[in-house]
């Protein structure tokens, strides 16, 4: 039946053959074949890529939140905490919590919501929260409610700054309610400066930067020196969180503890400090001081600052608002007259005054300041002597100037010693002494005493020095720069290079590196880091050394730094009163002084500056109080008082000559009952006068009580017979007054007075203040303490 | 019922009782079993979490297990049953099954029963169970092509004679002598089910029921010719599509370079490929992954075999594998020994069938192949594609019961 022309298309044999070979090659395809590539793929991914994807898993799958470190406190020499932080709570709001809190779930019936029932249960959540946070923090209602609102939001920061007080209320509300997730408290700290402004520019303050973000960091001073000291080492906490970045409940997770600061032990003493402080607000108000003041107490011998101010400071507390009431008051003035622009430009420029610490950044001329460290040069270089002589015509001619160089006292000081001189403060005599030196050695000198160069206190900010270039110096047209640079003038230099210049002066001819920091400490209390004295360099021998203590010592005690004199201290220093001449149309000066105590073995050196102190007229050099106006008269006798408190505070025993020893202090003895004669035996052996008040032989009554302390030479008073001592008496006033007439009036009050300040000179030395104001009712036999200042004018430039 | 003693019993029936092929058995249970673990392992997080957002777990971690469990037992008895029957009766239920998946798939587009998933229309609900015709569908092409195709053999006979005369004779009688004459119900047929399921917008479920029916046409024997113009011609379609159609532009852009669109289309390859490298070789450990909290999409579903990768290691995941690899293998094994032509296509169909489906998921969501949605065999979540998988694996079973026992040597 079949075609034999037509081969059959296939036989079962030949078909069931390719079935067969076919079912092979699938075999091999689809059973080996196509995993081949898979396996190559997951080589790629899991074995090459394996890192760059774990690591991309690790990024996704974890979150890091960082755990603040303790900042360290910084405490001052006595260990007294300058700054110091506590814990306190950011109160974090979650929206959405609250929204998820409500579950819709429970408000379905049969599967339809009850929307009602349910807005209700939200609205009920939301007013809990609103109410209590605006009753019970004063948080601003209506913001809050939009804050609710905004459901998508989990973590809103409602205070960043809570008190442990609130907090306990935040605790106690939201566990009461059972909403610690929706509102809860998430520690963070506070820096606080408890000694408020006191030391401000020193200690710097906490503020944000453009890369610190939410984080505070030191801006300024210490805080922002030691940083990396205080701050310590962040920690981390990694958490594993899941897709949708919430926190996984078995999740694992990691601490890396935070490493808290180091504490910072300043050698500024907070006493010390406030003390300076007292004295340049004293200054600024008695002398109307327009442009503020600064001043730096250092411990001589070894660089140690211990007090560091300028005026105006502020409160690093509250950095962010001006301290000073005047500052305040000249910015509402300008808001006034002018607008809110100019108020805002004017807070701007009172902010940057205020934050400004002066003593370190702000060259100045030093003027006669600086006369000792010229004599110390001439003294050292052997070209002057102790027992030279100059003489003073009232100016000096310099070839090449149309006009003498002039004295500050224009008749001259005529012939004077060396001693003299500087007590005179002679410019003449200084330029002679200039002129000796010659520019190179004196340039030589400015380096020595490191004036060209920063002084590497451990502070930030410190300023530079303002100088001719060398050549121009000690070129053949610097001889008048040579003449001026002698009493201090035409060049500029920052108050903590010129203190720590005169350190060496009075020290033994060490430069000392001044510094802040005397040591760092972990929290333990071990020791990390502590300062050892560093000496730069030897500028001059011991020997000149001590030949300036010597003259500056006259200078307190006979010369132009006498208003510094309190008895009981050898206190030696120099006056300065330094024109600036840089700012045009300003007859201003800068009225200051440098002394240290005691005069044999300096515990301290202190700088105290008033800068323009106001003119009672254009042109007139008398304050309106009628002080006129120079560094011997305004500065010298705030600085004086200054040394005298430190040196008492620090216990400097008080070293009396004679003369003054029988102004000392003495208790007063029993004379009550006793017979008049034997009494008055009694006081005179004691160092007393008296006298008596009433009739008869005993005495019934004395002022004062047995035991009390009064100066010697005191009279007291005896009441005989039925006379009794009055219960209060009227404190009289006494500014003006001689030392002898204050005495006596008080006397006959029945009060006495013990005299501080300059305490020899009489006709030219007035009562300046007193310890009781005029018109205080007072018990009889108060002690009332008078600062007397000379009068005499103590020019010097 | 009685069983009956063996020499009551015809020869087919004993041959129909003869022992089930115990190594493919040993396969499919070990894949059953190790799929439901890592679907505990993987759906674990999206169930105590309740993370799918069309599904109420009601935060019950093993919610999607116990689903799972219960559909694998009910597949594993139907695989017994299956087994059981003699596969001949397959030849004549394929028309049924082939029809019945016809049906429900149309049934797809009647509201009632339809159920939208993945933007596309696919799914089917009857009372409490919820399957896509299309997997139905698979097997049925499958089985009527064998059951067509393995008859080519004794249906050949005598040739049909084609009048020469007249001009359709001639065409027709050209048409019988390069194949394609015969071939034409079986284009009909798959033309109809693949128009079905591409309105489906299902391309994933076109391309495994194209390529399934494609294997078991290529087994049967049809000219090699006709593969190599198809191929050509897919690819040649595949080509201008990639090309011309923004949609699948942008979908190959993202399967280069996911990292063009990290929060959008590229997420999931993104974090498909973090989960298998981060597992590096010997992965995170099992039940230890962290790509399932809420950051790999459907990783229970078609992304679970980086689940696998991360917490199995590269090792795991080979070992999972090579497990597919000697199934596959195992299947061909059973076609090539197979009793006749049916048997042999029948395997071929689904083993083939189970083999490209295993390839085109890992492929995809390994990256190796641009992104498409195809469920990994025993380990994707979906009770009913794993019942129906069972099943298919109960037919394989039937088959290598017939299969004649080597002679002891």
């Amino acid at each position: 039946m079949q075609d034999p022309n037509r081969k059959p298309r296939r036989s079962e044999g030949k078909n069931n053959r390719s079935l067969f070979r076919r079912t092979i090659f699938l075999m091999a395809v689809l059973g080996v074949g196509i995993f081949l590539p898979l396996v190559a793929q997951l080589y790629r991914l899991q074995i090459v890529e394996q890192e760059e994807w774990e690591e991309r898993a690790a990024d996704q799958q974890t979150q890091s939140v960082s755990v603040a470190a303790k900042r360290g406190a910084i405490y001052d020499r006595e260990g007294r905490a300058m700054a110091m932080s506590a814990t306190v709570y950011k109160l974090i709001l979650s929206p959405k919590g609250v929204y998820g809190a409500v579950d819709k779930e429970k408000y379905k019936k049969d599967g339809e919501l009850d929307e009602a029932a349910y807005e209700k249960a939200l609205y009920d959540l939301r007013k809990l929260i609103v109410d209590w946070v605006s009753d019970d923090l004063g948080y601003d209602e209506e913001a809050l409610w939009k804050k609710l609102e905004n459901t998508g939001n989990a973590y809103v920061e409602l205070y960043t700054e809570l008190e442990e007080e609130d907090a306990e209320k935040v605790r106690e509300f939201t566990s009461q309610n059972r909403i610690t997730g929706l509102l809860y408290l998430t520690p963070s700290s506070k820096r606080y400066y408890p000694f408020s402004s006191i030391g401000s520019h020193v200690l710097g303050y906490m503020g944000q930067t453009e890369t610190s973000g939410q984080n505070k960091v030191g801006k300024a001073g210490i805080e922002a020196g030691y940083e990396d000291a205080l701050s310590g080492e962040l920690g981390r906490v990694v958490t594993s969180v899941n897709g949708h970045r919430m926190q996984m409940i078995s999740g694992y997770e990691m601490y890396f503890d935070a490493q808290n600061g180091y504490d910072v032990h300043l050698t500024l003493d907070e006493r010390i400090q406030a003390m300076l402080e007292q004295t340049l607000a004293e200054g600024i108000e008695s002398y109307e001081v327009q442009n503020g003041a600064f001043g730096i107490a250092i411990d001589p011998t070894t660089g140690a600052v211990l007090a560091m101010a300028s005026t105006p400071d502020f409160d690093p507390n509250d950095w962010n608002s001006i301290l000073s009431d005047d500052l305040q008051a000249e910015i509402d003035q300008v808001e006034e007259e002018q607008g809110d622009e100019a108020a805002d430009a004017a807070w701007d420029k009172a902010w940057d005054r205020q934050m400004r610490n002066r003593a370190l950044s702000d060259a100045y001329e030093p003027g006669s300041v600086f006369k000792p460290l010229v004599v110390a040069m001439a003294l050292e270089e052997g070209l002057i002597s102790l027992d030279d002589h100059y003489y003073c015509s009232g100016s000096k001619q310099f070839p090449g100037l149309e006009k003498p160089i002039r004295c500050h006292n224009r008749s001259g000081h005529l012939d004077q010693t060396l001693t003299e001189a500087v007590e005179n403060s002679c410019n003449v005599a200084l330029m002679e002494i200039g002129g000796k030196i010659g520019a190179e050695t004196m340039w030589r000198y400015f380096e020595d005493y490191g004036l060209k160069s920063r002084t590497g206190i451990d502070l930030g900010g410190e300023g530079k020095s303002l100088f001719w270039s060398k050549e121009e110096f000690t070129g053949p047209y610097g001889a008048t720069s040579l003449a001026v640079a002698s009493f201090g003038q035409t060049f500029k230099i920052t108050p903590i290079q010129m203190i720590t210049a005169f350190a060496s002066v009075i020290n033994g001819g060490h430069l000392l590196e001044p510094y802040v920091v005397q040591g760092i400490a972990d929290g333990e209390g071990n020791t990390v880091f502590y300062h050892e004295t560093k000496e730069v360099r030897q500028v001059i021998s011991e020997s000149t050394s001590d030949k300036l203590r010597a003259i500056l010592e006259s200078v307190v005690a006979n010369g132009g730094g006498h208003n510094a004199y309190m008895s009981g201290y050898r206190i030696g220093g120099k006056t300065g009163t330094s024109e600036k001449r840089d700012e045009l149309d300003n007859d201003d000066v800068i009225c200051s002084f440098m002394g240290f105590a005691p005069v044999d073995n300096p515990q301290v050196l202190v700088l105290v500056a008033y800068d323009s102190p106001k003119r009672s007229a254009p042109g007139s050099n008398y304050t309106a109080s009628g002080t006129y106006i120079s560094g011997g008269n305004i500065a010298a006798p705030m600085a004086g008082h200054l040394i005298a408190n430190i040196l008492d505070y620090i216990g400097v025993e008080k070293q009396y000559s004679s003369d003054e020893l029988a102004k000392a202090d003495a208790p007063m003895p029993y004379v009550v009952g006793q017979e008049l004669s034997v009494a008055k035996g009694t006081l005179q052996n004691a160092g007393f006068d008296c006298r008596t008040v009433g009739s008869g032989s005993t005495v019934t009554h004395q002022v004062p009580a047995a035991g009390v302390s009064i100066p010697g030479g005191s009279q007291v008073v005896l009441y005989l017979g039925s006379d009794a001592p009055e219960a209060q008496v009227e404190t009289p006033d006494l500014k003006g007054l001689t030392p002898t007439a204050a005495k006596v009036k008080l006397e006959e009050k029945g009060l006495f007075m013990r005299a501080t300040g300059v305490a020899s000179g009489d006709a030219a030395i007035t009562a300046s203040s007193q310890s009781v104001n005029a018109g205080t009712m007072v018990s009889p036999g108060t002690v009332v303490e008078v600062r007397f200042v000379s009068t005499i004018e103590y020019g010097d430039q | 019922m009685a069983r009956k003693a063996k020499r009551d019993l015809t020869v087919e029936q004993q041959l129909a009782r003869g022992p089930i092929d115990l190594p493919f058995l040993a396969l499919v249970m070990l894949l059953t079993a190790i799929g439901l673990i890592m679907v505990l392992s993987a759906s674990y997080a999206s169930a105590m979490y309740n993370l799918d957002r069309g599904i109420n777990t009601e935060g019950d971690p093993l919610y999607y297990f116990k689903r799972q469990f219960g559909f694998a037992v009910l597949g594993v008895i139907a695989m017994f049953v299956i087994s059981k029957i003699d596969y001949q009766h397959f030849r004549w239920m394929s028309v049924f099954v082939l029809g019945a998946s016809i049906v429900l798939m149309l049934l797809v587009f009647i509201p009632y029963f339809g159920r939208s998933g993945g933007g596309a229309l696919r799914w089917v609900k009857i009372g409490p169970i919820r399957f896509q015709p299309s997997e139905i569908a698979k097997v049925g092409v499958i089985m009527f092509f064998a059951a067509g195709l393995s008859k080519r053999n004794s249906q050949l006979g005598p040739p049909k004679k084609w009048s020469k005369r007249t001009f359709t004779g001639r065409m027709a009688a050209r048409l019988d002598r390069v194949g394609l004459l015969e071939l034409i119900p079986y284009i009909l047929v798959l033309g109809l089910v693949l128009a079905i399921i591409m309105m489906q917008k299902h391309l994933s479920g076109t391309i495994l029921v194209a390529m399934g029916a494609a294997s078991v046409l290529f087994a049967s024997g049809i000219s090699l010719y006709w593969f190599l113009g198809g191929g050509a011609a897919l690819g040649a379609l595949l080509y201008w599509i990639a090309n011309n159609t923004e949609y699948m532009t942008m979908r190959l852009t993202i399967w280069h370079d996911p990292f063009s669109d990290p929060r959008g289309d590229g997420f999931q390859p993104i974090q498909a490929k973090i989960a298998i490298g981060s597992g590096g070789l010997l992965g995170v450990g099992l039940g230890n992954s962290r790509q399932k909290y809420a950051f790999l999409p459907e990783e229970h579903n078609d992304y679970i075999f980086p689940i696998i990768c991360e917490e199995l290691g590269m090792v795991g995941a080979c070992v999972i594998m090579a497990l597919f690899a000697l199934l596959i293998i195992r299947g061909y094994w059973l076609a090539l020994h197979a009793r006749d032509r049916f048997g042999t296509l029948l395997v071929v169909g689904i083993t083939s069938l189970t083999a490209i489906q295993t390839f085109f998921n890992i492929g995809v969501v390994t990256g190796f192949l641009p992104p498409t949605g195809i469920s990994l065999p025993f380990f994707s979540y979906g009770g009913t594609a794993l019942a129906i998988q069972l099943a298919e694996m109960g037919m394989i079973l039937s088959v290598s019961r017939q299969i004649a026992a080597p002679k002891a040597e």
